[in-house]
């Protein structure tokens, strides 16, 4: 999906060096599975769902999901992540069609 | 007579009727799609074998009635310490009843710092919720606990 867009949350907002912080991902994504049928025409509706996911801290992978069709519209998944440093927090989702959707946020640690 | 024999025949044909479809409806299976897969065999490709130990240090928050089924929040916590010796390796959340009983598996690494895992997944029917830990050292812990549902949210 061209128009799907990813939001990156920090819990707390401020946070130090060697914090354990809430980190939550919030993905744009219609989540079909398959079974749906058009209201209007009768014709199923393909499947179409985010497939694997990617969590990488400065270059290294911390965290890697698989994904199936069961999890909502518009999946939100939160999990933990350690603080150590600053630089960039980058996901990569990849759907069952191939689409690759990254997003990335800056990690700013005060003190 | 005739309208006697007619109103007969019409009250059986009526009688067929009403039958006929509910039991063809019965015999259907609800669609499962391409991704299907029973609880049963997903544990078994996770664990291979071992049997999952089921434990206190996993909490699972799911609500006890879901008015929702599209959109029931599930929440996984392990009380279970993330050193770089031991550590939780990954979270699985299963729906048992779920044409596609897999709904996420999350490998977890020691710089996570804390394994939990939230979510929102999609619930069929009323059934049960299990969250499953991966530990380091190859252990399972267990943890389940059923969800009524008022409307599905699958197909």
């Amino acid at each position: 999906m061209s128009n799907s867009k990813t939001l990156i949350k920090i819990k707390p907002n401020t946070y130090k060096n060697g914090d354990v912080v809430k980190v939550s991902f919030m993905v744009m994504h219609p989540m079909e599975t398959g079974l749906r049928k058009d209201k209007k025409t009768g014709e199923v509706i393909p499947a179409d769902y985010i497939k694997s996911a990617k969590f990488e801290y400065n270059g290294k992978v911390f965290t890697t999901m698989n994904i199936w069709e069961t999890l909502s519209v518009n999946p939100v998944i939160t999990t933990y992540m350690t603080i150590d440093g600053a630089g960039s927090l980058k996901v990569t989702f990849t759907d069952s069609k191939g689409t690759v959707e990254e997003s990335s946020e800056e990690i700013k640690p005060k003190g | 007579m005739k309208r006697r024999d007619f109103l007969k025949n019409l009250s059986l044909s009526a009688a067929t009727l009403a039958v006929i479809p509910t039991m063809s409806f019965a015999a259907d299976e609800k669609p499962k799609g391409s991704n299907a897969l029973a609880y049963k065999d997903a544990l078994a490709a996770i664990t291979g074998g071992k049997t999952p130990e089921p434990s206190e240090k996993v909490s699972l928050k799911v609500p006890e009635i879901a008015e929702n089924g599209a959109v029931v929040p599930v929440t996984v916590e392990i009380d279970y310490p993330m050193t770089d010796s031991d550590y939780v390796k990954a979270i699985h959340i299963f729906a048992a009843k779920n044409g596609n009983s897999r709904c996420i598996d999350a490998h977890l690494s020691p710089a996570n710092g804390k394994a939990m895992l939230s979510t929102r997944v999609k619930l069929g029917e009323t059934q049960e919720v299990i969250a499953l830990a991966e530990l380091s050292n190859g252990n399972f812990l267990i943890a389940s606990q059923s969800v009524k549902v008022t409307i599905g949210g699958c197909g």
